[in-house]
């Protein structure tokens, strides 16, 4: 059950929270502060140092899973539609957002070697692999990965060879096919294994990268990229390619991204100061942050990357993840809140049809160009033995005629026969050569020419099979790298796997639609109750007001302990005010003191005739005695600054 | 050190240089998992100085025990800000008192400065307070005045990490003050922190003990504008970053690629604020600092060395940014005076257009005053050129089409540079903000032109440079700006359309067109309908099908080109009654929208009052002109 007939669809939201591990449980008696509803997709969240009587805070979204859930949950029910549709030629984004040490990275990877604890990553390579080998035999595939890192705002490729010491790369853009990172390394993949080599390659790179782990790990962001081209010949007898585009994001610790100051709201980072003078830039860039002027460098290499995922063309998850530690509250609060605001982000998704840049196309050009080429060779080595030979060779003709549809199965054969025809030319001028050799009756120089000759020619012939062996591993090379579908249906099993999956996607899709359909009512029941206002009895009214009054006596708690925290801050800043107050009054009352016990009346009149306040810097100010260059200095600056 | 033997002495020097050493140099080769090993040797060595030094003062303290022993000050910490500082009280700089007390005080700011690295704020704190209290009781001298500058930078930043602002602001103030006096007060070369720890023969020059100070007084100018900033206050900030930058220059310490991209981003401040004499003066200065960075590498070289072909990258780039930084002065120099110029049917209003211009004379007067008393940028090198630059183009809104002219052929001087190297193969965004702008300048510049055939003409060409990107982008990876230009395209053929017009009515003096000029129109209005359309279609979902709800940010816009459309379709001239018809029908169909769109939505009326407020009355009237027709043509 969809949402009706948008072309834009918000941004998925789940929330994952991780069990209380031991030194949290041994922490003290006062356990989770996290509670969730999976029916509802709620989560409340417990402020360990509120009184009781507070409210708890709720945020909705689109799913939640709490401790007990398991790996394969989150991906049939949140996970498993995107990459159908990345697989159906949409752009597909899943996040893992949240603080360090809540389990992003066991979200995203998990356990590998555990079928039942794999994470996103592993599954997602498994049911793309999977969705391939069961097609239709019409569709060819080409599936690629790319792995990056973002670390500083610099890109780093992952899968260089030489990544330690590589340079960083740039981000690019094309007019057909948007931003892209130039020379980014990408693996043409054909099984879950080759994969997920690719993965560990990356993997270990960036362990590598960095002396320590866990540090680096919470200031940069990983992002695995997977292209599946598809081509399918179309109703118009063309083939058609969609290509979809899965980017799985493991972004870095959000308490490296937005720390809160006691507010809340505000950016810790904004209060530092950049001690080195280098920063000047960002000072200057963050004033001269206007709509009509140009400031460079302003967005950051992540949201470039990745601006068609938030508000683009794209479906998108983003899977946040909570520790229930009541010392993590202020985090776990944040990052809801994040969760919550990213619930509002609304993308188009559209499927890429045909893009100019599908590497499939490319490739199978190239194929049917190799293919061509070879042929045409074989051609030419057959006409150069009728030439050669003088009489035709009988099983030439029908092989021309066997035609190109054949030949894809029987390559390898052909091949295997023109060797043989390779060996027995070079038989024959060898033999030929002997001939010359034996041949007494002929004139030494003429013999000599005759054997050069036919060295010659066997050279030749030589360079020509090597130059087709060449070609035909070129050849063989590419066409392995497409996957083609339906080459593993040979079982009855694949079917009923295929609809085991179908029905467990059917109960995703329920639940799914279930917990939505349950928000819906909690809405309506408010807006319901609001609205009716006929009754059929008295009774009726009675029990429907008591539940009104209930539902908005609830609310004026909610309001009224807000007030409290209002006041409550009011109420310190005003003893804090207080304080002060005293402590001043009470050094003024000494400072008069001194004055009247120790400074001469006539000494105390001169200074004070000398003192004049200054507004400007809110302070007194001993006026010198001669008007001195320094304050016409500074009343000119006061000119300029004034000067608007 | 009177007292203490000379070796003494020099087994401290020896101490301090190690200290040092370990801080600045050693520090860097430390181990991942003991990231502080030489701070904390140099920690251990400090604290080894501070004893000597209070021993030695224990030693002294016996001959002249005065005024220090029976000192029993109250312990409150000093606070800046709200106190005089630190002039005409207690014994002064220069005394041995003074001095030592500097000594002492300085090795506390060094082992304030190391727990700060160490990442021990609190005890770092209270170290530095404690130099704060020792300084307290002595007068600034060229002796100590680089230490009560460099221990307020150092508190003023650690204030500003934990977002005690105000607090920040207080240290780093005071800090400016006692520069500013002393400069004026005194102005010798003072005293370095480290020379208090120097054996004779290694003391430093004047110049370098210059170049110190003034480093640390760039340094407090530069925590203040994050502190400005921070506190809201964008007009201080930018002033501090300025004089920042000043500074750098001045001092000879800045890398001139940066620097020059920096000022060129200040000018973007300026000129979002109005202020174009400041804004110019940051351009110039950055135009001519990039240049002493050298010439582009030839392609060729960047082929050989990878060093060399960053470098070009970066150069290129990098003065592409200022070029940019440029058209868009240029751009809001039209811009604001084309506003202060236009009537209220956009265009020139000649009253308006005199009055300024006999106040012109005035502001020329205060230009002057102002520049010579702005703060201007400028090595003795660079000063003229700096200046030269300022004068190619003016800073004084421009009030005729010459005027406007020279800004124009300026900003569209720099639109070349710019795309030279944000291309559009590589840069797509990038390049067509570029296009924009320059459509932009030929806009503004329009407004000028009195010739109605020249200013058709300019519009022509922002058709020209828009036109074939548009329709070469990815609809899906563009979407927003194939949107933006749509539009831009649509409203640029209405405006010809409209200049067309205006011109084949003053040319005849009949009432009626002839073919040619009919031709011209209709092929005007219907690409402006097309591009309108085309805009409404990007809306649509991928099945094709109008959305019921419209954003809000495009509401206005979908809105807007709808009542256009309509408009459009109103005025095509055909000859033949029923196409006639038909036009106006369809004319009448996007009116209906309009109206049945805010009656349906009735939040987005306030979004296209005038709009819906034309479509209502067009859709009671539309029908009787149709009918008319009808009956028009029956009579013929």
């Amino acid at each position: 059950v969809m949402s009706k007939n948008k072309s834009s669809e918000s941004v998925k939201v789940v929330v994952r929270c991780r069990p209380l591990n031991r030194k949290e449980e041994s922490n003290g008696p006062a356990g989770s502060i996290v509670q969730m509803d999976l029916r509802l997709g709620q989560v409340i969240l417990r402020n360990p140092r509120a009184p009781v009587s507070e409210p708890q805070k709720t945020f909705t979204f689109d799913a939640v899973y709490d401790a007990n859930s398991k790996q394969g949950d989150l991906y049939d029910e949140s996970v498993r539609p995107l990459i159908d549709s990345v697989l159906a030629g949409f752009n597909g984004t899943i996040f893992a957002y949240g603080q360090t040490g809540t389990g992003k990275t066991y979200t995203m990877q998990g356990a590998w070697m555990d079928p039942q604890k794999r994470g996103v990553i592993p599954n997602a390579f498994d049911h793309i692999f999977t969705h391939i080998s069961r097609s239709q035999s019409d569709k060819q595939y080409l599936v690629r990965a790319s792995y990056l890192e973002i670390y500083l705002e610099e890109v780093l490729d992952l899968l260089d060879p030489n990544h330690g010491n590589a340079r960083p790369l740039e981000l690019r853009e094309s007019p057909e096919s948007g931003v892209y990172v130039r020379d980014l390394t990408s693996c043409v993949c054909k099984s879950i294994k080759e994969i997920e080599e690719v993965m560990n390659v990356g993997n270990q790179a960036r362990a590598v990268a960095a002396t320590d782990m866990n540090e680096h790990s919470s200031r940069s962001h990983a992002l695995f990229l997977i292209t599946v081209e598809c081509s399918q010949p179309g109703p118009d007898g063309r083939k058609h390619i969609r290509v979809g585009r899965l980017n799985l994001v493991d972004l870095a610790g959000s308490e490296r991204q937005a720390k809160t100051g006691v507010q809340g709201e505000r950016l810790k980072e904004a209060a530092k100061i950049n001690l080195s003078l280098s920063a000047l830039g960002n000072v200057i860039s963050a004033l001269a942050d206007g709509r009509s002027g140009h400031v460079p460098y302003r967005d950051s290499k992540l949201t470039r990357l990745l601006q068609d995922s938030l508000g683009g063309n794209a479906k998108t998850v983003m899977v946040a993840t909570l520790g229930p530690a009541p010392q993590h509250y202020d985090e776990t609060l944040t990052t809801l809140r994040y969760a919550n605001r990213a619930k509002n982000i609304q993308n188009q998704p559209r499927v890429n049809e045909d893009p100019k840049d599908a590497l499939l196309r490319e490739f199978q050009m190239e194929i049917a160009r190799l293919r061509a080429q070879l042929h045409h060779r074989k051609w030419r080595t057959k006409q150069k033995k009728e030439q050669v030979d003088g009489e035709g060779w009988e099983r030439d003709g029908d092989e021309e005629t066997e035609g190109e549809e054949e030949d894809e199965e029987d390559e390898e054969e052909g091949v295997e026969k023109e060797a043989e025809e390779y060996v027995k030319q070079e038989q024959r001028l060898e033999r030929e050569k002997q001939d010359i050799r034996e041949d007494q009756f002929m004139l030494a120089d003429e013999k000599q020419r005759l054997l050069g000759e036919k060295e010659r020619m066997m050279g030749v012939l030589r360079k020509e099979q090597e130059a087709t062996e060449q070609l035909t591993a070129k050849y063989k090379a590419m066409e392995s790298k497409l996957l083609v579908g339906g080459k593993n249906i040979i079982d009855h099993t694949n079917e009923q796997q295929k609809m085991l999956e179908g029905k467990r996607h059917e109960i995703a899709e329920q639940t799914r639609s279930e917990r939505e359909i349950q928000q819906q009512m909690l809405v309506r029941d408010e807006e319901t109750v609001e609205l009716r206002e006929t009754f059929t009895s008295l009774q009726q009214e009675v029990e429907a007001k008591t539940k009104k009054l209930k539902k908005l006596y609830a609310k004026l708690q909610c309001i009224k302990a807000e007030i409290q925290d209002v006041n409550d801050e009011h109420v310190r800043s005003r003893q804090e005010l207080e304080q002060t107050q005293n402590e001043l009054t009470r050094e003024l009352k000494f400072k008069y003191l001194i004055i009247e016990n120790f400074i001469p009346p006539e000494e105390k009149n001169k200074i004070m005739n000398r003192l004049t306040f200054d507004p400007e810097e809110d302070q007194w100010k001993f006026q010198p005695l001669v008007p001195s260059i320094f304050t016409m200095f500074l009343k000119t600056k006061c000119c300029i600054s004034g000067y608007e | 050190m009177a007292s203490a033997s000379s070796d003494e002495w020099r087994a401290v020097c020896d101490k301090f240089t190690n200290a040092q050493n370990l801080t600045v140099v050693e520090s860097r080769n430390d181990p991942e998992n003991d990231p502080f090993r030489s701070k904390y040797k140099a920690r251990e060595l400090l604290r080894e100085i501070y004893c000597t030094l209070k021993s030695f003062e224990a030693g002294e303290g016996e001959e002249e025990s005065g005024a220090e022993s029976s000192e029993q000050r109250p312990t409150e910490p000093p606070v800046d800000g709200q106190r005089e500082d630190g002039y005409g009280q207690g014994f002064s700089g220069d005394s041995p008192a003074g001095l030592r007390a500097a000594k002492l005080g300085a090795v506390e700011y060094y082992l304030g400065v190391n727990h700060v690295d160490t990442e021990e704020l609190s005890a770092g704190q209270e170290h530095l307070m404690n130099c704060m209290k020792l300084l307290e009781r002595c007068s600034v001298s060229s002796e100590n005045v680089s230490l009560f500058i460099h221990v307020r930078n150092q508190l003023g930043i650690l204030s500003a990490g934990w977002d005690e602002t105000e607090t920040a602001q207080g240290f780093l103030e005071t800090a400016e003050s006692i520069y500013q006096r002393y400069l004026k007060e005194d102005g010798s070369p003072p005293t370095d922190m480290t020379e208090y720890f120097t054996t004779e023969e290694n003391m430093l020059t004047h110049q370098e003990r210059t170049k110190r100070f003034e480093l640390a007084y760039t340094h407090t100018m530069y925590y203040l504008a994050q502190v400005y900033k921070n506190l809201g206050e964008t007009e201080r900030a930018a002033t501090y970053c300025h004089s920042t930058l000043q500074r750098q220059l001045q001092l000879n310490q800045f890398s001139p690629m940066e620097w020059a991209l920096n000022a060129a981003t200040l000018s973007q401040y300026y000129i979002t604020k109005g202020l174009y004499m400041e804004g110019r003066h940051c351009l110039s200065a950055a135009t001519v600092i990039s240049d002493l960075a050298g010439e582009v590498p030839s392609e060729a070289a960047a082929q050989e060395s990878e060093t060399e072909s960053e470098r070009r990258e970066q150069l290129r780039q990098k003065r592409a940014e200022i070029a940019r930084c440029w058209i868009k002065y240029c751009l809001n120099v039209l811009q604001d005076s084309k506003k202060l110029l236009e009537d209220s049917i956009g265009e020139l209003d000649t009253d308006r257009q005199e009055e300024l211009k006999m106040a012109r004379r005035r502001e020329e007067e205060e230009e002057e005053k102002g520049r010579k008393s702005a703060l201007l940028f400028g090595s003795e090198d660079t000063f003229d050129s700096i200046a030269s630059l300022e004068e190619k183009v003016h800073c004084l809104l421009p009030l005729d089409f010459t005027e406007a002219r020279a800004v124009f052929l300026v900003g569209q001087n720099y639109v070349t540079q710019a795309k030279e190297y944000f291309q559009m193969d590589g840069y797509v965004t990038d390049h067509i903000e570029i296009l924009q702008d320059h459509s932009a300048l030929f806009r503004a510049l329009a407004f000028y032109e009195e010739d109605l055939e020249r200013r058709c003409k300019m519009h022509k060409r922002r058709v020209d440079m828009l036109e074939p990107i548009c329709s070469d982008l990815n609809a899906q990876y563009y979407l927003m700006i194939r949107r933006q230009m749509m539009f831009e395209l649509a409203e640029i053929y209405n405006e010809m359309m409209d200049l067309k017009l205006t011109l084949a009515n003053r040319q005849s003096d009949t009432e009626s067109l002839d073919n040619h000029t009919i031709n011209k129109f209709n092929h005007l209005c219907s690409a402006s309908a097309k591009y309108f359309q085309m805009f409404l279609d990007s809306l649509c979902s991928p099945e094709g099908k109008i959305p019921e709800h419209l954003e809000e940010e495009v509401l206005r816009p979908a809105l807007v080109a709808r009542f256009r459309v309509a408009r459009l379709y109103s005025r095509l001239i055909s000859p033949s009654p029923s196409a006639q018809l038909e036009n106006l029908d369809k004319s009448l169909e996007h009116y209906k929208y309009v109206v049945q769109y805010c009656e349906a939505h009735p939040e987005a009326a306030a979004a296209v009052e005038t709009e819906l407020e034309l479509s209502t009355e067009m859709v009671g009237l539309l029908p009787l002109k149709m009918n008319l027709n009808i009956l028009s043509s029956k009579c013929i």
